[in-house]
C-alpha cells in the first residue's frame, strides 16, 4: 500500500458501526450508570424531604414506573443494571443497525 | 523439487556474460559463482567497484562520494559480512552543513541551530513554517514548493535550495515535486499511526532502534575493498574478469542477445553466452545494439540524462583537521558541494598518521566548464575554495589528484519516465538480457538495491521469475530500522514483493490487515446517518415510554413524564402526546447525533493531521541525505 493510497483511503473511508458491539457498550454503560447512581443514594442514606419525611432517592425511584421491580436499594441497583443493560443494548444495536443501513443506502445511490 | 528444477536449469546455461564490474555486476558474478556457474565480467575501467570503487593514490585511498553501508535487505547484509568479515567496521557519524560562515550539525541539533541562526532568524524560521502551513504554495508541482510547504520557505532557502541546485545542476523550480515525494519517503502515514498508537507497548523496542543517522558500517579500506575481494573470489572460482574492456556492439537476433563485441587493448573480442546481465548505462546499451533499434527507442535513450561528478583529492600535512566524516557545503559563493574526510571513515584510508586526505566533491555535467578544467586548475580551485570556507590552511597541501566519474546519478527530468517506458518495452522482447544496478536501470538505486537487482537476476537465470523493476519501487526505504526487523521476515517481504507468482507473503498480509484496522478506526462517521439513527432511537424510547404509561393507567397517568412538556410544548402523556414527543425527540436526537459525529470526525482528523505533520517534520532531520 503506497503512501498516497493510504491517505486517500483514510480520507475517503466512512465508518461502519458494529451494531452488536455498540449495543453492548451502550448497554453496559447505561446499566452501570443506574447501578452506581442507585448505590450512591443508598450509601448517602435517606434524606429529609419537604414534608419532613425521610425518603431514599425519590426521583430515581421514578424509574420503577418503567422498570418493574426496581427500587432505590442494593437489590434494586442490580435490577436497574439488568434493565439499563437491556434498554441500552437494544438502543445501541438499533442505532448501529439504522446507521449502517443509511450509510449503505447513501453509498449505493 | 525446486532443487531438481534448478539443476535441470543449470544444464541449459552455457555461460553468463555480465557487463559492468560495479556492485551489481560483481554481485551477479558472486551469486552465480556460489551456484557453481562461472561467468565473464566485462569492465570498461581498469578497476572494479563502479561508483563504489576506492581510488588508491600513492597509498591514499578515497571514495567516489562517501559510501555508507546500510541496508534493510538481509541478503545484502549477509553478503557484505560474508565477504568482509572482520574488515567491516562500525563508524560513528558526524556531519555538518557549512552555510553563511557557520557550521550546523547535520542531522540538526536544535540548540546548535538556534545558536548559529540567532534568535531573530530562528523566530523567522518558525513564522515562515507557520505561514507555509496556513498558506501553502499551490499547485505543489515543483521541488521548491514541495519543500517550502513542508518546512517553510525560510528553511528551504537556508538549507535546501543551494545544495540541491549544486547536486542536480538545475533550479529547484524546475525539479518535479514527484521526485521529492518519491525520494524522501520517510515513514508511511500508516506506519506513523501504528507507531503512535503502539508507543507505550513499543517503549522497550524503541530503545533498540538502530539508526544510520548516528552510525554506519564501512569496510576497513573503503568500499572498493568489498569489490576487490569479490572480484578475487569470483576469478578464483573460475570466472573471468576482463578489465579495460569496452563493449562495442551487442548483437541481438530473434529476441535474444547472441554475442557481444568488446575492445580490449586495441583488440576486438567476441563473447557469446546463454544469458546476459547489463549494468552499463542504458543510453549506451541501446546505442550499441545491432541491428540498430527503431528510431523511437534510440531517441528515448538519447533523452536519458545523467549528472556527473568529480573529486579533487587533497593531501594535507595536518593530523586532525576536523572531526566530521563529511561536510555539506551549502554556501553559494563556492562551487564545492561536499567535503569528505576519509581518515574519519577509516583510519587506514590514510597511510601516514600525520596527514589528512580530503575529497572535495563537485557535481557537474560531462563536458561543462568544471569537467573540462585541467587537473592542476581543479586542484587550485579546490585549494582556493577550501581556504575560503576556512577548513584548512592550504599552504599545508602537499599533493592532490582528480578523479572524474561520469554518469554518477541518473537524472529524473520531465522526459525520463516516458523514455524509460519506451526502452523497457523494447528490451522486454530480449529474453536473455536482464538490466541491473543504478545506471543499468536508470534508477536511483543505492548500493544495496543495485545488489538486490543482481541477486534476483541470478535467481531468474536459475528459473525464478522476479520483476527487478519492483526493487526500490514499492518497498519503503528510509534510514531507520528496528534491530528485530532484520529478521528473515523482512527479507521475505522485500524479495517476494518483487515476484508476482509467490503467494501473498505473511508479513505483507499482516501489515495490510493492520492497515485495514487503522482505516476502519480512523474512518469518518457519516454525520447524517448517525444523526438520523440517534434521532429515531431516542424518539422510539420516548414514544414507548409514553405509551407504556398510558397502558399502565392509574389515577394520575404519567405525572412525572408529563414534565417533558416544559421543554416540548404540546407534549402530554397521551397518544397525541406520544407522537409529539416522538417528533421533538427525533429533532433533538438528530442535532445531538450530528454534533457528536462532527466533533468525533474533527478530533480524529486533528489527530491524523498532527501525526502527518510530525512525520513530515521528522523527515527534515535527514532530508539532505536523500537529495
Amino acid at each position: 500500500m503506497n503512501d498516497r493510497s493510504d491517505e486517500e483511503k483514510l480520507l475517503q473511508a466512512v465508518a461502519m458501526l458494529n451494531a452488536k458491539t455498540l449495543g453492548f457498550v451502550i448497554g453496559a454503560l447505561l446499566g452501570l450508570a443506574i447501578f452506581i447512581a442507585t448505590n450512591w443514594l443508598v450509601i448517602k442514606g435517606p434524606q429529609l424531604n419537604q414534608a419532613g419525611e425521610y425518603v431514599m432517592g425519590p426521583h430515581l425511584q421514578l424509574l420503577s414506573q418503567f422498570f418493574i421491580g426496581y427500587s432505590v436499594s442494593f437489590v434494586g441497583s442490580l435490577v436497574g443494571f439488568v434493565y439499563g443493560f437491556a434498554v441500552g443494548t437494544i438502543s445501541g444495536a438499533l442505532i448501529g443497525w439504522i446507521y449502517n443501513r443509511i450509510v449503505i443506502f447513501r453509498q449505493k445511490y | 523439487m525446486k532443487q531438481a528444477s534448478e539443476v535441470q536449469k543449470k544444464d541449459t546455461i552455457e555461460k553468463v556474460v555480465i557487463i559492468g564490474a560495479g556492485p551489481a555486476g560483481l554481485t551477479a558474478a558472486y551469486e552465480l559463482s556460489k551456484a557453481g556457474l562461472p561467468s565473464t565480467v566485462v569492465e570498461k575501467d581498469s578497476i572494479v567497484g563502479g561508483l563504489a570503487r576506492t581510488v588508491n593514490y600513492n597509498g591514499y585511498r578515497f571514495d567516489i562520494g562517501g559510501h555508507r553501508f546500510f541496508t534493510k535487505v538481509s541478503a545484502v547484509e549477509n553478503m557484505w559480512e560474508e565477504v568482509l568479515g572482520e574488515d567491516f567496521l562500525t563508524c560513528k557519524r558526524l556531519s555538518r552543513i557549512y552555510y553563511n560562515k557557520s557550521f550546523f550539525y547535520y542531522p540538526f541539533r536544535l540548540p546548535n541551530a538556534v545558536l548559529r541562526l540567532g534568535i531573530w532568524n530562528s523566530f523567522l524560521v518558525v513564522a515562515s513554517y507557520m505561514k507555509s502551513q496556513f498558506l501553502p504554495k499551490l499547485p505543489e508541482d515543483t521541488f521548491d514548493k514541495w519543500v517550502s510547504n513542508r518546512f517553510g520557505n525560510r528553511l528551504y532557502e537556508l538549507f535546501f535550495k543551494t545544495y540541491t541546485e549544486k547536486v542536480w545542476g538545475i533550479p529547484c523550480s524546475e525539479i518535479s515535486a514527484e521526485w521529492a515525494a518519491q525520494r524522501i519517503k520517510g515513514l508511511s502515514l500508516m506506519q506513523a499511526l501504528r507507531n503512535t498508537l503502539l508507543k507505550g507497548q513499543n517503549s522497550d523496542k524503541e530503545a533498540v532502534i538502530k539508526t544510520l543517522i548516528d552510525s554506519f558500517q564501512y569496510p576497513r579500506l573503503g568500499p572498493g575493498m568489498m569489490w576487490e575481494t569479490v572480484a578475487d573470489s569470483v576469478t578464483g572460482n573460475g570466472s573471468e574478469l576482463l578489465l579495460n574492456s569496452d563493449v562495442r556492439k551487442i548483437h541481438i537476433n530473434n529476441g535474444k542477445v547472441e554475442r557481444i563485441e568488446i575492445a580490449q587493448n586495441g583488440e576486438t573480442k567476441v563473447l557469446t553466452g546463454s544469458h546476459f546481465i547489463s549494468s552499463m548505462p542504458m543510453r549506451e546499451l541501446v546505442e550499441k545494439i545491432e541491428p540498430p533499434v527503431a528510431e523511437e527507442v534510440r531517441l528515448a535513450a538519447r533523452n536519458l540524462k545523467y549528472r556527473d561528478f568529480l573529486t579533487v583529492s587533497l593531501i594535507i600535512d595536518e593530523t586532525d583537521l576536523f572531526p566530521d566524516n563529511w561536510i555539506y557545503i551549502h554556501d553559494p559563493d563556492v562551487k564545492l558541494g561536499r567535503v569528505q574526510n576519509f581518515k574519519n571513515w577509516s583510519k587506514e584510508m590514510v597511510p601516514e598518521k600525520g596527514k589528512t586526505c580530503l575529497g572535495l566533491e563537485y557535481f557537474c555535467f560531462e563536458g561543462d566548464g568544471l569537467w573540462n578544467m585541467s587537473d592542476s586548475d581543479l586542484i587550485e580551485l579546490g585549494k582556493k575554495e577550501l581556504e575560503k570556507i576556512g577548513l584548512a590552511d592550504v599552504s599545508l597541501v602537499t599533493d592532490g589528484t582528480v578523479v572524474r566519474m561520469p554518469k554518477a546519478y541518473p537524472v529524473y527530468d520531465s522526459h525520463y519516465k516516458d523514455s524509460l517506458a519506451t526502452i523497457r518495452s523494447y528490451l522486454e522482447g530480449v529474453s536473455n538480457l536482464q538490466l541491473v544496478g543504478r545506471n543499468g536501470m536508470h534508477k536511483y538505486n543505492n548500493q544495496d538495491h543495485s545488489m538486490l537487482t543482481a541477486m534476483l537476476a541470478v535467481k531468474n537465470i536459475l528459473g525464478e521469475s522476479y520483476d527487478l523493476w519492483q526493487v526500490n519501487a514499492e518497498q519503503e526505504y528510509h534510514e531507520e530500522v528496528k534491530a528485530e526487523e532484520k529478521a528473515s521476515i523482512r527479507e521475505i517481504e522485500s524479495l517476494s514483493s518483487t515476484q508476482p507468482k509467490v503467494p501473498e507473503p505473511i508479513a505483507q498480509k499482516a501489515g495490510s490487515e493492520a492497515d485495514q484496522v487503522l482505516v476502519s478506526a480512523f474512518a469518518s462517521l457519516d454525520k447524517f446517518a448517525f444523526a438520523v439513527s440517534v434521532g429515531i432511537v431516542s424518539a422510539i424510547v420516548v414514544f414507548i415510554a409514553t405509551i407504556f404509561l398510558i397502558i399502565k393507567g392509574g389515577p394520575n397517568v404519567g405525572a412525572n413524564l408529563g414534565l417533558l412538556s416544559q421543554y416540548f410544548a404540546g407534549y402530554s402523556v397521551s397518544i397525541k402526546g406520544a407522537l409529539i414527543g416522538f417528533a421533538y425527540t427525533f429533532f433533538w436526537g438528530f442535532i445531538f447525533g450530528w454534533l457528536f459525529a462532527y466533533l468525533r470526525n474533527v478530533s480524529t482528523g486533528f489527530f491524523i493531521f498532527k501525526i502527518k505533520k510530525e512525520r513530515e517534520l521528522s523527515s527534515f532531520r535527514n532530508f539532505i541525505d536523500y537529495i
